[in-house]
């Protein structure tokens, strides 16, 4: 405030271009807003938001003993940054500035420049009175934890940890399942390149569990989240695989001691396509190589009664406990990472395509496993009559692309299905047939996969599946008979019935059955069709809406390796700016309870979101963390003797700008 | 899918040139050529222009191509392309009904049974030619009262809309007396609008003129309007699909339900009755308009398991993904054209997937089926082997004590 303690409020309006120049007058509001009681200064420029409109502000400010600030531009979520740094550096606390959206709010919803004129100029009004009660404010900085949680261990939540650790800082990895490795462990190879996926995976499933900076908990879930950015408390429920795995040393001779023989029980790592004991590993690579007791068929844990051979292999190391229960824990973060993936459809939605019914037709993960070497059959592409197919269809598309099911394109079935094409027809030399209906081979080195499998002489049918039907009942012998796929060829115009030995139905990506309750659980959002909601699509596609918590990979959308792993960085890096820049400024929108007025009812503890009301039992009032409160206002206007206010939202300022708006010029 | 109310509403007076006006017609914007419709359509490969390609063809403004081919009709309103069409477009409800009309006001001559059976339609109310006085013959062969309104115009429950296939054809009147059987069995407070019935005038729509179907529309909304009821209860599918889709636009406001709900309904109180063994193995057949279009899968079902003794086997294509009979969309009068042009008889597709189950039943729900399935089983030469009966036949049969 200058010396004599009168209001000097410097106006600016921004053309935007033409975007807002084009269709409001800001000659005529800028002469308008001159003429309001406050008002020294009012000036238009064409880009408000450039260094020299920046400038402008900033200088006036000095030069002109300006003490209050009102730009009419954009959005306040775009540059209400900017603008209070301009002001900033004028000289001012940048609280004393207050934006007018006329470009959101006006010029590109309105088409009759005449109207959106006056409109602007009832906002300019209403914020001209309202910045007259604005005081200065101070931001309050809390310290940020310097430790990450990573939530998933598929390739993007290990490539987010190792990047994590590399920089020195401390991450724990959270994995729902017995091992890390994610949907990438179950492939044989990896498109576009074809490299195989254990040997590329492998490694860095070994260094997640080597490095020193990392703890990894598989097994485990989030359970519950409290706090905020830089300050997230977080508890891990491990569940117990009845084996100690700080005494375990991977032998897995206790698996072989089992009193099952051969395994009995669907192997879920295999889909179901073979059978493990009640005691495993997942898959050879696993990690950690400790095994886990599944307790709904282990015959000590169901009846108490067994010979406990495993226990006995393992006297040596005794690492066995059937007394674990579920453990809780609470770890204390400053950053989130949710790299928690995807699911496939469901294809036995589709009734037409007769998954769960025939027995030859089979999803592509299933098809991944048999043409895995550590899989089911041992890499062999065989039929469950034991026999090679002589034909294979592969149905892409299958729940994508379809109102009825999933919207949104896939991504990545296309590539699959012509590495699945290609990896069928090397080791059977069966006729593949591709129905596709567009072939999408976008990204580096994608179309020339694409051509080279063409090469290699898959048919490549344009046409979405309508009908798969057997040809002939199967044989009572168990032989299993063809079935036809039927489709319209759309390039030949012609209806095509193909009858083939195996068909295989390219399932889509789509969030995991859980994302809604792990989106409430971090306080994020979720777009349309479930996956978690980058803030900005483009300009920040690893951030939330939630500060401190990121995404990475298939959890944010469908993704082929390549680029989860780039999100993965990105994510990390984005934990590393927050983590070494050791605090977090906070907004001073918060609420507050005067102290003196608060009956200490609590009626307004239990309303707030953030938890962030307590209660004094010494004063007998409420209470607010500054911290937690995100300024919502809930409390304020619930409040029952109106002793809570709020920064930037007190009466005063409200009101006058109401009465603002209200005013006729 | 099915339509909501406001896309009826939309759909009412859209015609070809004014279909982007609408959202629902706008949607065939959203095409994406994949050919799912042509691929599942049960005549598909003798159509030139399937579903896909008139799309195609009416964004290049090439449409009189299509009209100038037969290819639509083929079309049975099955309801197979838009139950299946990813952009969820509705081919059946609104598309093909538009290029088929104009398809067949250009065909050089139109196919002479459906000629006859349009005339007839206007003359008698009934495309079987029969006369307007002899419709409610059949209830002197019933075994329970029936109630006709214009004699006794007193309020009734349910008004039982019997349309002509189960009023005039031999085996639809055996239908037509064992569903009065079972809602007496009901204790079901039902009449019927006797002489004064016309047909629906749903097939009429989908495969004449249009002012066919307007006029009979027009003749049953006023003829309902004499009587007070708190339910119309339909026991032909496809009239059931006219009351309650194309009445609507008329501004026809009546709850309506198909037999089939109807019973299923009340279940619980013909259970009892339902004493004796049926020892048959059935396969059940998905009316197109009652199941796909419709959803009704469940009920017909579960009506056919309540009877003691029945097995219940699926044939390939089933619920969602059944076969149509080929009667619909006029298909019941174009047997001879499609015979003409070496289209297999769909009827005749469908006996067989039923042979295939090794059922000795082959339960329907909507008349069309009674007479083109016993035909076919002729054909296949399985007479003996295979009988086809509706669920109300079915039902009465175990009741004991016909
Ligand atoms: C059949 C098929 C073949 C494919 N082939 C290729 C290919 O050849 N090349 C290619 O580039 N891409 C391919 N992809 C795509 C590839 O699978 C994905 O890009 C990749 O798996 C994404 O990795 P992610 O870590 O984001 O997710 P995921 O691999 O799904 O990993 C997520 C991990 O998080 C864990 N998790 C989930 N929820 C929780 C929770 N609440 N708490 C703790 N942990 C949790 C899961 O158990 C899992 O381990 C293919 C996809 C499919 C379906
Ligand atoms: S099924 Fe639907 S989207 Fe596909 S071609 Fe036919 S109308 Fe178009
Ligand atoms: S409604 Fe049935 S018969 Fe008509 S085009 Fe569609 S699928 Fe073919």
């Amino acid at each position: 405030m200058n010396s004599n303690g009168a209001i000097r409020i410097g106006f600016y309006i921004c053309h935007c271009g033409t975007n807002i120049a084009g269709v409001i007058d800001v000659d005529a509001v800028a002469a308008y807003a001159a003429s309001l009681p406050g008002v020294v200064l009012s000036r238009d420029y064409k880009y408000m938001c450039s260094d020299p409109g920046q400038d402008l502000i900033a200088q006036d400010i000095r030069e002109q003993g300006l003490n209050r600030i009102v730009v009419a531009s954009c959005s306040p979520l775009l540059h209400e940054r900017t603008f209070r740094g301009a002001v900033e550096r004028g000289g001012l606390n940048p609280f004393l500035v207050h934006m007018v959206n006329i470009r959101e709010h006006g010029s590109w919803v309105h088409e009759d420049g005449g109207l959106a004129t006056t409109k602007a100029m009832d906002l300019v009004r209403a914020a001209v009175r309202r910045v007259v009660h604005h005081i200065p404010l101070e931001r309050s900085r809390v310290p940020v934890h310097p430790d990450v949680l990573v939530v998933g261990g598929g390739i993007a939540g290990i490539h987010a940890a190792l990047t994590l650790a590399a920089a020195g800082k401390k991450v724990t990895l959270v994995e729902r399942e017995p091992s890390i490795g994610g949907h990438m462990a179950q492939f044989d190879k990896t498109f576009p390149t074809l490299d195989c996926a254990a040997c590329i995976l492998t490694p860095k499933m070994t260094a997640v569990k080597a490095h020193p900076n990392i703890t990894l908990w598989t097994y485990s879930e989030v359970t519950a989240v409290k706090g905020s950015v830089g300050n997230f408390t977080v508890t891990v429920k491990r569940k117990p695989r009845y084996i100690r795995e700080d005494l375990c040393v991977g032998c897995l001779e206790c698996i072989d001691a089992c009193i099952y023989k051969d395994g009995k029980f669907a192997d879920e790592f295999n889909l179901g396509l073979s059978k493990r004991k009640p005691i495993y590993v997942p898959f050879p690579q696993a990690v950690p190589a400790v095994p886990v007791v599944d307790p709904e068929h282990c015959v000590h844990l169901k009846t108490g009664k067994c010979k406990d051979l495993c226990v006995q292999i393992c006297a040596e190391r005794n690492a066995f406990d059937f007394d674990q229960q579920p453990e809780f824990i609470d770890i204390t973060v400053g950053a989130v990472i949710l790299a928690t993936g995807f699911t496939t459809f469901d294809a036995k939605r589709i009734p037409y395509y007769g998954y769960g019914v025939y027995p030859n037709v089979y999803t592509a993960l299933e098809a991944e496993r048999l043409v895995n070497a550590s899989g089911p059959t041992g890499g062999e592409i065989v039929l469950p009559d034991g026999r090679a197919p002589a034909s294979v269809a592969i149905v892409h598309c299958v729940g994508s692309r379809d109102a009825d099911y999933n919207r949104w394109c896939s991504r990545v079935c296309c590539m699959y299905s012509l590495k699945l094409a290609h990896l069928i027809q090397e080791h059977t030399k069966a006729e593949i047939y591709n129905f596709y209906i567009d072939m999408r081979s976008a990204g580096k080195s994608m179309e020339e996969f694409y051509n080279r499998v063409s090469e290699e002489g898959v048919h490549l049918i344009r046409g979405r599946v309508a009908d798969i039907y057997p040809e002939t009942a199967n044989g009572k012998d168990g032989h299993i008979g063809r079935v036809i796929v039927q489709a319209e060829d759309t390039l030949i115009g012609r209806i095509r019935k193909i009858p083939v030995d195996m068909v295989i139905l390219s399932v889509g990506l789509q969030p995991q059955d859980d994302a809604e309750d792990v989106r409430r659980m971090f306080n994020i959002s979720c777009s349309a069709g479930g996956f978690f909601l980058e803030r900005h699509p483009k300009l920040a596609p690893v951030n939330t809406f939630t500060d401190g918590i990121y995404l990475a990979g298939a959890c944010q959308g469908p993704k082929d390796i390549p680029d989860a792993v780039a999100q993965a960085g990105a994510a990390a890096a984005e934990a590393l700016a927050l983590i070494d820049a050791g605090f977090v400024e906070l907004e001073p929108n918060t609420a507050y309870v005067m102290e003196e007025e608060c009956s200490g009812c609590k009626s307004c503890i239990p309303l707030c979101p953030y938890s962030a009301i307590s209660f004094a039992e010494d004063v007998l009032k409420a209470t607010i963390n500054a911290v937690l409160c995100k300024g919502c206002g809930t409390c304020v206007a619930s409040c029952p003797s109106a002793s809570i206010r709020q920064h930037l939202f007190e009466d005063a300022q409200i009101f006058s700008e109401i009465e603002g708006l209200l005013t006729h010029a | 899918m099915l339509a909501t109310e406001e896309a009826v509403e939309q759909m009412w007076g859209v015609t070809l040139d004014r279909l982007y006006d609408s959202e629902e017609g706008r949607r065939i914007l959203s095409c994406i050529q994949c050919g799912t419709c042509a691929g599942t359509c049960p005549h598909g490969e003798h159509m030139q222009y399937p579903p896909r390609r008139i799309i195609t063809m009416l964004k290049a403004g090439l449409i009189e191509e299509v009209f100038a081919s037969d290819s639509l009709v083929m079309c049975v309103n099955c309801y197979a392309c838009q139950s299946k069409c990813p952009r969820n477009i509705r081919l059946t409800e609104i598309l093909l009904p538009l290029v088929k009309e104009q398809t067949i006001v250009r065909l050089p001559q139109m196919p002479p049974e459906l000629q006859k059976a349009v005339e007839n339609s206007y003359r008698y109310g009934n495309s079987q030619g029969e006369s307007a006085r002899k419709r409610a013959l059949w209830t002197k062969t019933a075994t329970v009262p029936i109630r006709i309104l214009a004699d006794d115009p007193r309020p009734v429950d349910a008004l039982w809309f019997v349309e002509s296939d189960l009023a005039f054809h031999p085996r639809g009147q055996d239908v037509a007396r064992a569903t009065a059987r079972v809602f007496d069995a009901l204790g079901a407070d039902f009449a019927i609008l006797g002489n004064e019935e016309r047909t629906a005038g749903d097939c009429g729509r989908l495969s004449w003129e249009p002012g066919l179907s307007e006029a009979l529309i027009d003749y049953t909304m006023s003829i309902l309007k004499k009587y007070e009821f708190r339910r119309i209860v339909v026991s032909d599918p496809h009239a059931f699909d006219a009351f309650k889709y194309r009445y609507p636009m008329f501004g026809f406001d009546e709850t309506v339900e198909s037999t089939v709900s109807y019973v299923h309904r009340d279940l619980e109180k013909i259970r009892p009755r339902l004493k004796k063994r049926l020892e048959y193995t059935v396969t059940y057949h998905d009316s197109c308009c009652l199941g796909r279009h419709n959803k009704l899968f469940e009920e017909p079902r579960e009506l056919l398991l309540a009877i003691p003794g029945i097995r219940l086997v699926e044939m390939v294509h089933t619920r969602e993904n059944g076969l149509c009979c080929g009667g619909g969309g006029g298909g019941m009068w174009l047997d001879t054209y499609y015979k003409a042009r070496g289209i297999e008889r769909l009827s005749d597709r469908r006996v067989r997937e039923a042979l295939d189950t090794g059922a000795d039943v082959l339960a329907i729900a909507c008349p069309y089926e009674i007479s083109r399935f016993e035909d076919a089983v002729k054909v296949a030469g399985a007479e003996g082997r295979l009988r086809v009966r509706d669920i109300m036949e079915l039902l009465v049969e175990s009741f004991g004590d016909a």
